[in-house]
Protein backbone atom coordinates (compact mmCIF):
# COMPACT_ATOMS: atom_id res chain seq x y z
CA UNK A 1 0.00 0.00 0.00
CA UNK A 2 1.26 3.46 -0.84
CA UNK A 3 1.50 5.83 2.13
CA UNK A 4 -1.14 8.49 1.68
CA UNK A 5 0.99 11.43 2.78
CA UNK A 6 4.69 11.90 2.06
CA UNK A 7 5.15 15.65 2.32
CA UNK A 8 3.47 17.38 5.24
CA UNK A 9 3.29 21.03 6.27
CA UNK A 10 2.29 22.29 9.71
CA UNK A 11 1.34 25.91 10.22
CA UNK A 12 2.63 27.67 13.33
CA UNK A 13 1.32 30.96 14.66
CA UNK A 14 2.70 31.01 18.18
CA UNK A 15 -0.47 29.69 19.76
CA UNK A 16 -0.64 26.64 21.98
CA UNK A 17 -3.01 25.06 19.48
CA UNK A 18 -0.48 25.40 16.70
CA UNK A 19 2.19 23.72 18.84
CA UNK A 20 -0.26 20.87 19.48
CA UNK A 21 -0.79 20.64 15.74
CA UNK A 22 2.97 20.39 15.31
CA UNK A 23 3.13 17.56 17.85
CA UNK A 24 0.41 15.68 15.98
CA UNK A 25 2.24 16.32 12.73
CA UNK A 26 5.49 14.97 14.19
CA UNK A 27 3.75 11.80 15.36
CA UNK A 28 2.09 11.33 11.99
CA UNK A 29 5.27 12.05 10.03
CA UNK A 30 7.12 9.48 12.09
CA UNK A 31 4.44 6.87 11.52
CA UNK A 32 4.23 7.57 7.77
CA UNK A 33 7.92 8.26 7.29
CA UNK A 34 6.90 11.54 5.70
CA UNK A 35 8.91 14.75 5.48
CA UNK A 36 7.64 17.52 7.73
CA UNK A 37 7.99 21.24 7.23
CA UNK A 38 6.87 23.84 9.76
CA UNK A 39 5.94 27.27 8.41
CA UNK A 40 5.57 30.54 10.30
CA UNK A 41 4.26 33.50 8.35
CA UNK A 42 5.10 36.95 9.69
CA UNK A 43 1.83 38.72 8.97
CA UNK A 44 3.21 41.85 7.32
CA UNK A 45 -0.14 42.41 5.62
CA UNK A 46 -1.75 42.99 9.02
CA UNK A 47 1.06 45.34 10.03
CA UNK A 48 0.65 47.33 6.82
CA UNK A 49 -3.12 47.47 7.39
CA UNK A 50 -2.55 48.93 10.84
CA UNK A 51 -0.18 51.59 9.51
CA UNK A 52 -2.62 52.37 6.71
CA UNK A 53 -5.44 52.73 9.26
CA UNK A 54 -3.00 54.90 11.26
CA UNK A 55 -3.45 52.76 14.34
CA UNK A 56 0.29 52.08 14.22
CA UNK A 57 3.05 54.58 13.76
CA UNK A 58 5.88 53.56 11.44
CA UNK A 59 8.07 52.98 14.49
CA UNK A 60 5.47 50.62 15.94
CA UNK A 61 5.34 48.62 12.72
CA UNK A 62 9.10 48.08 12.93
CA UNK A 63 8.96 47.21 16.62
CA UNK A 64 6.17 44.66 16.21
CA UNK A 65 7.71 43.19 13.11
CA UNK A 66 10.88 42.55 15.11
CA UNK A 67 8.80 40.98 17.89
CA UNK A 68 7.01 38.64 15.52
CA UNK A 69 10.22 37.72 13.70
CA UNK A 70 11.58 36.75 17.11
CA UNK A 71 8.45 34.72 17.85
CA UNK A 72 8.80 32.95 14.52
CA UNK A 73 12.38 31.91 15.24
CA UNK A 74 11.53 30.82 18.76
CA UNK A 75 8.53 28.68 17.78
CA UNK A 76 10.23 27.14 14.76
CA UNK A 77 13.21 26.19 16.91
CA UNK A 78 10.88 24.74 19.55
CA UNK A 79 9.11 22.55 17.02
CA UNK A 80 12.44 21.46 15.54
CA UNK A 81 13.47 20.39 19.03
CA UNK A 82 10.19 18.51 19.55
CA UNK A 83 10.80 16.70 16.28
CA UNK A 84 14.39 15.91 17.23
CA UNK A 85 13.16 14.32 20.48
CA UNK A 86 11.19 11.83 18.42
CA UNK A 87 13.68 11.36 15.60
CA UNK A 88 11.74 13.46 13.08
CA UNK A 89 13.52 16.19 11.17
CA UNK A 90 11.36 19.30 11.00
CA UNK A 91 12.30 21.68 8.22
CA UNK A 92 11.71 25.27 9.37
CA UNK A 93 10.37 27.88 6.98
CA UNK A 94 9.89 31.52 7.92
CA UNK A 95 8.20 33.76 5.43
CA UNK A 96 6.20 36.98 5.43
CA UNK A 97 3.14 38.42 3.76
CA UNK A 98 -0.53 37.54 3.86
CA UNK A 99 -0.83 34.35 5.87
CA UNK A 100 -3.24 32.26 3.83
CA UNK A 101 -1.64 33.33 0.55
CA UNK A 102 1.86 32.44 1.70
CA UNK A 103 0.71 29.06 2.97
CA UNK A 104 -1.24 28.27 -0.20
CA UNK A 105 1.74 29.23 -2.36
CA UNK A 106 4.08 27.06 -0.32
CA UNK A 107 1.70 24.10 -0.57
CA UNK A 108 1.49 24.46 -4.33
CA UNK A 109 5.13 25.15 -5.05
CA UNK A 110 6.39 22.30 -2.89
CA UNK A 111 3.72 19.73 -3.78
CA UNK A 112 2.74 19.27 -0.14
CA UNK A 113 0.10 16.57 0.25
CA UNK A 114 -1.14 17.29 3.81
CA UNK A 115 -1.60 20.58 5.68
CA UNK A 116 -1.86 20.30 9.47
CA UNK A 117 -3.57 23.14 11.34
CA UNK A 118 -4.42 23.90 14.93
CA UNK A 119 -5.99 27.07 16.26
CA UNK A 120 -9.48 26.65 14.95
CA UNK A 121 -11.26 28.82 17.47
CA UNK A 122 -14.92 29.35 18.04
CA UNK A 123 -16.43 31.63 15.44
CA UNK A 124 -18.45 34.40 17.12
CA UNK A 125 -19.59 36.21 14.02
CA UNK A 126 -19.80 35.95 10.27
CA UNK A 127 -17.14 38.65 10.11
CA UNK A 128 -14.75 36.47 12.13
CA UNK A 129 -15.35 33.61 9.77
CA UNK A 130 -14.62 35.73 6.74
CA UNK A 131 -11.46 37.19 8.24
CA UNK A 132 -10.00 34.16 10.00
CA UNK A 133 -6.69 33.25 8.42
CA UNK A 134 -7.09 29.66 9.58
CA UNK A 135 -10.47 29.38 7.89
CA UNK A 136 -9.05 30.86 4.74
CA UNK A 137 -6.14 28.43 4.79
CA UNK A 138 -8.58 25.53 5.12
CA UNK A 139 -10.71 26.80 2.26
CA UNK A 140 -7.87 27.60 -0.12
CA UNK A 141 -5.50 24.70 0.50
CA UNK A 142 -5.02 22.60 -2.65
CA UNK A 143 -4.44 19.46 -0.55
CA UNK A 144 -6.13 17.60 2.32
CA UNK A 145 -6.17 19.48 5.64
CA UNK A 146 -5.91 17.91 9.09
CA UNK A 147 -7.38 20.05 11.88
CA UNK A 148 -6.03 19.20 15.31
CA UNK A 149 -8.52 19.93 18.08
CA UNK A 150 -7.94 17.79 21.15
CA UNK A 151 -4.83 19.06 22.89
CA UNK A 152 -4.78 16.54 25.75
CA UNK A 153 -5.04 13.55 23.45
CA UNK A 154 -2.33 14.96 21.22
CA UNK A 155 0.03 15.55 24.13
CA UNK A 156 -0.56 11.99 25.30
CA UNK A 157 0.03 10.60 21.82
CA UNK A 158 3.24 12.62 21.51
CA UNK A 159 4.53 11.63 24.91
CA UNK A 160 4.03 7.93 24.20
CA UNK A 161 6.28 8.09 21.16
CA UNK A 162 9.74 6.83 22.09
CA UNK A 163 12.41 9.50 22.49
CA UNK A 164 15.64 9.41 20.55
CA UNK A 165 18.87 11.17 21.41
CA UNK A 166 18.16 14.87 20.82
CA UNK A 167 20.23 16.88 18.38
CA UNK A 168 20.62 20.62 18.48
CA UNK A 169 18.27 22.48 16.19
CA UNK A 170 19.79 24.72 13.59
CA UNK A 171 18.38 27.89 12.10
CA UNK A 172 18.19 27.00 8.44
CA UNK A 173 15.34 29.22 7.31
CA UNK B 1 -7.68 36.09 17.79
CA UNK B 2 -10.33 38.69 17.05
CA UNK B 3 -12.14 41.44 18.91
CA UNK B 4 -15.03 39.13 19.75
CA UNK B 5 -12.64 36.69 21.45
CA UNK B 6 -11.71 39.28 24.06
CA UNK B 7 -14.58 41.76 24.31
CA UNK B 8 -16.70 41.18 27.41
CA UNK B 9 -19.93 42.81 28.55
CA UNK B 10 -18.29 44.19 31.71
CA UNK B 11 -15.70 45.91 29.54
CA UNK B 12 -18.18 47.77 27.35
CA UNK B 13 -19.68 51.05 28.52
CA UNK B 14 -22.45 52.95 26.79
CA UNK B 15 -22.49 55.86 27.25
CA UNK B 16 -19.11 56.99 28.47
CA UNK B 17 -19.38 59.96 30.84
CA UNK B 18 -16.12 61.75 30.08
CA UNK B 19 -15.98 64.65 27.68
CA UNK B 20 -12.26 65.24 27.19
CA UNK B 21 -9.50 63.11 25.70
CA UNK B 22 -7.59 62.55 28.92
CA UNK B 23 -10.79 61.84 30.86
CA UNK B 24 -11.92 59.31 28.24
CA UNK B 25 -8.64 57.42 28.56
CA UNK B 26 -8.92 57.44 32.33
CA UNK B 27 -12.53 56.25 32.21
CA UNK B 28 -11.61 53.34 29.94
CA UNK B 29 -8.72 52.36 32.20
CA UNK B 30 -10.99 52.60 35.24
CA UNK B 31 -13.52 50.24 33.61
CA UNK B 32 -10.76 47.68 33.12
CA UNK B 33 -9.33 48.02 36.62
CA UNK B 34 -12.78 47.72 38.22
CA UNK B 35 -13.26 44.44 36.39
CA UNK B 36 -9.70 43.14 36.84
CA UNK B 37 -8.63 44.01 40.35
CA UNK B 38 -5.16 42.55 39.84
CA UNK B 39 -4.10 45.39 37.54
CA UNK B 40 -2.45 48.61 38.61
CA UNK B 41 -4.35 51.63 37.29
CA UNK B 42 -1.39 54.02 37.28
CA UNK B 43 0.90 51.64 35.40
CA UNK B 44 -1.69 51.06 32.70
CA UNK B 45 -2.53 54.73 32.42
CA UNK B 46 1.16 55.63 32.11
CA UNK B 47 1.64 53.10 29.28
CA UNK B 48 -1.37 54.37 27.34
CA UNK B 49 -0.41 58.02 27.78
CA UNK B 50 3.18 57.28 26.77
CA UNK B 51 1.97 55.78 23.50
CA UNK B 52 -0.48 58.64 23.01
CA UNK B 53 2.38 61.10 23.39
CA UNK B 54 4.02 59.63 20.27
CA UNK B 55 0.96 60.39 18.16
CA UNK B 56 -2.76 60.50 18.63
CA UNK B 57 -4.67 57.26 18.31
CA UNK B 58 -7.73 59.20 17.24
CA UNK B 59 -8.25 57.81 13.76
CA UNK B 60 -10.90 58.91 11.33
CA UNK B 61 -14.68 58.57 11.18
CA UNK B 62 -15.13 58.84 14.92
CA UNK B 63 -12.97 55.86 15.89
CA UNK B 64 -10.15 56.02 18.42
CA UNK B 65 -7.94 53.14 19.47
CA UNK B 66 -5.74 54.11 22.41
CA UNK B 67 -3.40 51.18 22.88
CA UNK B 68 -0.21 50.03 24.53
CA UNK B 69 1.97 47.01 24.97
CA UNK B 70 2.75 46.83 28.65
CA UNK B 71 3.81 44.45 31.38
CA UNK B 72 1.00 45.96 33.47
CA UNK B 73 -1.40 43.41 31.95
CA UNK B 74 -1.00 39.65 31.68
CA UNK B 75 -3.46 39.06 28.85
CA UNK B 76 -4.85 40.96 25.91
CA UNK B 77 -7.54 43.31 27.17
CA UNK B 78 -10.04 45.41 25.25
CA UNK B 79 -12.36 48.02 26.74
CA UNK B 80 -14.94 49.63 24.47
CA UNK B 81 -16.96 52.75 25.08
CA UNK B 82 -19.19 55.08 23.13
CA UNK B 83 -19.84 58.74 23.90
CA UNK B 84 -23.27 60.26 23.20
CA UNK B 85 -21.65 62.91 21.01
CA UNK B 86 -18.23 63.13 19.36
CA UNK B 87 -15.44 64.59 21.49
CA UNK B 88 -12.09 66.10 20.52
CA UNK B 89 -9.49 63.28 20.56
CA UNK B 90 -6.95 64.91 18.20
CA UNK B 91 -8.24 62.67 15.44
CA UNK B 92 -6.36 62.54 12.16
CA UNK B 93 -9.36 63.78 10.17
CA UNK B 94 -9.91 66.68 12.56
CA UNK B 95 -13.37 65.43 13.47
CA UNK B 96 -14.64 64.34 16.86
CA UNK B 97 -14.33 60.77 18.12
CA UNK B 98 -17.21 58.74 19.48
CA UNK B 99 -16.15 55.06 19.44
CA UNK B 100 -13.27 54.19 21.74
CA UNK B 101 -11.36 50.93 21.94
CA UNK B 102 -8.69 50.67 24.61
CA UNK B 103 -6.40 47.77 23.65
CA UNK B 104 -3.66 46.49 25.94
CA UNK B 105 -1.30 43.59 25.46
CA UNK B 106 1.45 41.99 27.51
CA UNK B 107 4.98 42.24 26.14
CA UNK B 108 5.05 38.80 24.53
CA UNK B 109 1.74 38.67 22.71
CA UNK B 110 2.49 40.83 19.70
CA UNK B 111 0.92 38.43 17.20
CA UNK B 112 -2.46 38.23 18.91
CA UNK B 113 -2.35 41.96 19.71
CA UNK B 114 -1.97 42.78 16.03
CA UNK B 115 -4.81 40.43 15.14
CA UNK B 116 -7.15 42.17 17.60
CA UNK B 117 -6.19 45.63 16.33
CA UNK B 118 -6.76 44.53 12.73
CA UNK B 119 -10.11 43.08 13.76
CA UNK B 120 -11.15 46.45 15.25
CA UNK B 121 -9.97 48.33 12.17
CA UNK B 122 -11.94 46.04 9.87
CA UNK B 123 -15.08 46.02 12.02
CA UNK B 124 -15.28 49.81 12.21
CA UNK B 125 -14.47 50.60 8.60
CA UNK B 126 -18.12 50.14 7.66
CA UNK B 127 -20.26 53.31 7.87
CA UNK B 128 -23.28 51.10 8.55
CA UNK B 129 -21.53 49.49 11.52
CA UNK B 130 -20.59 52.89 12.90
CA UNK B 131 -24.17 54.13 12.57
CA UNK B 132 -25.42 51.04 14.38
CA UNK B 133 -22.82 51.51 17.12
CA UNK B 134 -23.85 55.15 17.51
CA UNK B 135 -27.44 54.07 18.05
CA UNK B 136 -26.55 51.36 20.57
CA UNK B 137 -27.88 52.06 24.05
CA UNK B 138 -26.32 49.26 26.10
CA UNK B 139 -23.33 46.95 26.32
CA UNK B 140 -25.54 44.06 25.22
CA UNK B 141 -26.52 45.90 22.06
CA UNK B 142 -22.87 46.64 21.27
CA UNK B 143 -21.85 43.03 21.79
CA UNK B 144 -24.69 41.84 19.57
CA UNK B 145 -23.50 44.15 16.78
CA UNK B 146 -20.02 42.67 16.84
CA UNK B 147 -21.24 39.09 17.16
CA UNK B 148 -24.05 39.28 14.62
Amino acid sequence: MIDPFKKMLVYLDGSEDSVSAAMAAIALAKRLDATLTAIYVVNTRALKDLVKARIFLDSEELEYRRDIEGDAKRYLRHVQELGAQKGVEVIPVKTSGTVHTEVRNYLQENHIDLLVLGGISEIHSRRDELLSETDRMMRTAPCPVLVVRDNDAIWEMFETLPNVKPEAAHDTY
Amino acid sequence: MTLTDVLEKDLVKVPLQATTKSAIIEELVDILVRSRHKYNRDDILAAVLAREALGSTGLSDGVAVPHAKTSAVDAIEVVMGITPTPIDFDAQDGKGSQFFFLVLAPEKESGAYIEVLVSIARATVSPVMRRLLASARSADEVLRLFID
